[in-house]
């Protein structure tokens, strides 16, 4: 009686945890997979189409101008914040007294609403009563025209700049924490073969840091495809679909034309990439060593 | 100029520098938020005409203004009930599954960790369309309880690993001795390891605190009639209702992200280390 006591507690102790997980996020997932299998509205009758959501994926315009959108807003964040943080942190990282203080500047645009930070940035970005009337009042009749946010040529990059604010800062924090691990006594070996600084960087630094930089590399990766608030709230697509990206695109499948099957179909596609990048993240660092257990 | 002297000026110039570029990045960092607050005390005309630098004078009736209009009473009381019964939830099964994974030994213990592990990966995306649409068949679309359901699952993977990581840091034996003194399990947990880990349970709060706040998605989603919005939808409903004062814009967004932004700066280094735990280790 006593034994079969003891088998049964650790499991009473983690069933509500997974319970609630599954029920909400798990078997949800699963009939998604299932549904883009469907021609649904979310309310009346499912349909079995088949792959035919997914052969009108293929063939959907939209679908392609998102996926290139993605692609570019890869392209913006697996270089501008990364190089930057990756800047400061090395330069944070020589500092002594003051490293808490920038530390903690740094990372305030990471911790507020992506909502308020995109409308705050929708003020200044206004094209009226934002800094373009500094611009204006500066003489900078070229700058203060620009419409940051109505121009299909710049939407999607004044988009990723806010992103960015609130993004760069997080990735610094990232790898100063990791800096701080690197073991000291490989810095001071490289002093007494006589590096410099670079080549401290170049044979301390970043071979010190690099399951750091392969996890950011991969999830920038990752978050590029799933990314939608800052979008969603400062352009929500537009103008003229320029800042149209996978997720909005999905949100208004789902949420505003009820194409409830064909926008599972997407979230598949979306996140089959997501999925398969997460586990390649987690297969590299395991190679590199990185303990998960 | 000996040698040793040029290589202090060139070590004096080098600093000087990255000291300007480290002060100019807290500048791009602090300078939209400060500056939305200086403008939460300006008027609207103010605003439009000079929407950067200090008010020439200042304007205290924004705050009141915005704050009834805004119905922000009703939207601080949702946020808040909301966050708390998140918090309240998730603290009591999240560590009760963190110490099951972490001091009890069972069959499925691998099987679980490696669960909470892949969890953490999945988008949102891949089971908001599913959720949205068996709620509305329950009718929970437009309560409280759809929000407190998902915030909650939700928030279960992250910190579950985040606790165990915490957690295993606990010296077995103490549970032992408590053990041997005729403690069961649970006792052993609510009496030994919880005082220990108090601060750990503080982290994981501030944390589910934080990310309710925040959240978006979800609450736009599930949330359309105004007397249950959230604090961060209802500004994104009033920032687009009053597009056009700008004062009222600015003022909102200091109501909406002042408890958040306060408790940064109380528990910065709570912050940091838990929201980027998880990315350097495991």
């Amino acid at each position: 009686m006593k034994i079969k006591k003891q088998n049964i507690i650790p499991y009473l102790f983690i069933l509500p945890a997974f319970v609630i997980h599954a029920c909400i996020v798990t078997v949800p997932a699963f009939s998604t997979l299932i549904m883009s299998l469907f021609d649904w509205n979310g309310m009346g009758n499912a349909k079995f189409i088949g792959m035919d959501n997914f052969k009108e994926i293929f063939r959907d315009p939209l679908v392609k101008l998102s996926v290139i959108h993605n692609i570019e807003w890869l392209l913006v964040f697996i270089t501008i914040p990364l190089i930057l943080g990756f800047v400061v942190a090395i330069l944070v990282s020589r500092l002594r007294r003051s490293q808490m203080f920038f530390r903690t500047v740094y990372f305030i645009p990471y911790v507020i609403s992506a909502a308020v930070a995109g409308r705050i940035w929708m003020a200044y970005m206004n094209p009226y009563y934002g800094v373009n009337q500094v611009f204006g009042q500066m003489g900078w009749e070229k700058l203060a025209k620009t419409l940051w946010l109505g121009n299909p040529k710049i939407a999607l990059f004044a988009v990723a700049f806010v992103d960015n604010w609130h993004w760069w800062g997080f990735i610094m924090v990232l790898f100063l924490g990791a800096l701080q691990q690197v073991d000291s006594t490989l810095y001071e070996a490289a002093r007494v073969d006589g590096a410099n600084r670079f080549q401290e960087l170049l044979h301390v630094s970043i071979p010190g840091i690099r399951q750091t930089i392969a996890f950011v590399l991969i999830m920038t990766i990752m978050w590029s495809f799933l990314t939608f608030d800052y979008v969603y709230i400062m352009t929500n697509g537009g103008p003229a679909n320029a800042t149209e990206i996978m997720a909005t695109y999905i949100y208004k499948n789902a949420f505003v034309k009820y194409r409830a099957g064909y926008a599972n179909a997407l979230c598949v596609i979306q996140s089959g990439i997501c999925i398969i990048l997460y586990f390649l993240q987690k297969y590299i660092s395991k190679k590199g060593g990185m303990e998960d257990e | 100029m000996s040698n040793g002297v040029r290589n202090k000026t060139k070590y004096r110039i080098s600093s000087v520098v990255t000291m300007v570029f480290l002060i100019l990045m807290v500048l791009f960092a602090a300078v939209p938020l400060l500056q939305v607050l200086l403008n939460s005390f300006k008027t609207d005309r103010e605003c439009k005409t000079s929407p950067l630098g200090l008010p020439t004078e200042w304007a205290f009736n924004n705050y009141g203004e915005t704050w009834q209009i805004g119905g922000y009473a009703t939207a601080y009381f949702n946020s808040l009930l909301t966050a708390f019964v998140v918090i309240a939830v998730v603290l009591v099964v999240v560590g009760l599954g963190a110490y099951a994974l972490t001091k009890l030994q069972f069959k499925l213990r691998g099987f679980f960790t490696a669960y909470f592990f892949v969890a953490i990966s999945l988008p949102s995306f891949l089971y908001i369309v599913p959720d949205y649409f068996v709620m509305n068949k329950l009718g929970l679309v437009d309560t409280r309880w759809s929000l407190m359901i998902v915030y909650t699952a939700i928030q279960i993977p992250f910190n579950m690993l985040l606790l165990r990581t915490f957690l295993a840091g606990i010296p077995r034996e103490l549970e032992e001795a408590a053990k041997i003194d005729g403690c069961n399990e649970l006792n052993s947990l609510l009496r030994i390891t919880l005082p220990i880990a108090k601060p750990m349970f503080l982290t994981v709060a501030i944390l589910v605190f934080v990310n309710v706040w925040n959240e978006f998605l979800w609450s736009n989603t599930f949330i359309t009639r105004e007397e249950l919005k959230l604090v961060a939808t209802r500004y994104v409903r009033f920032t687009g209702e009053y597009g056009m004062n700008m004062a009222r814009i600015y003022t909102a967004s200091v109501i909406t992200i002042a408890p958040v932004v306060i408790l940064y700066l109380f528990f910065s280094r709570r912050f940091i280390e838990g929201m980027t735990s998880g990315s350097v280790k495991g």
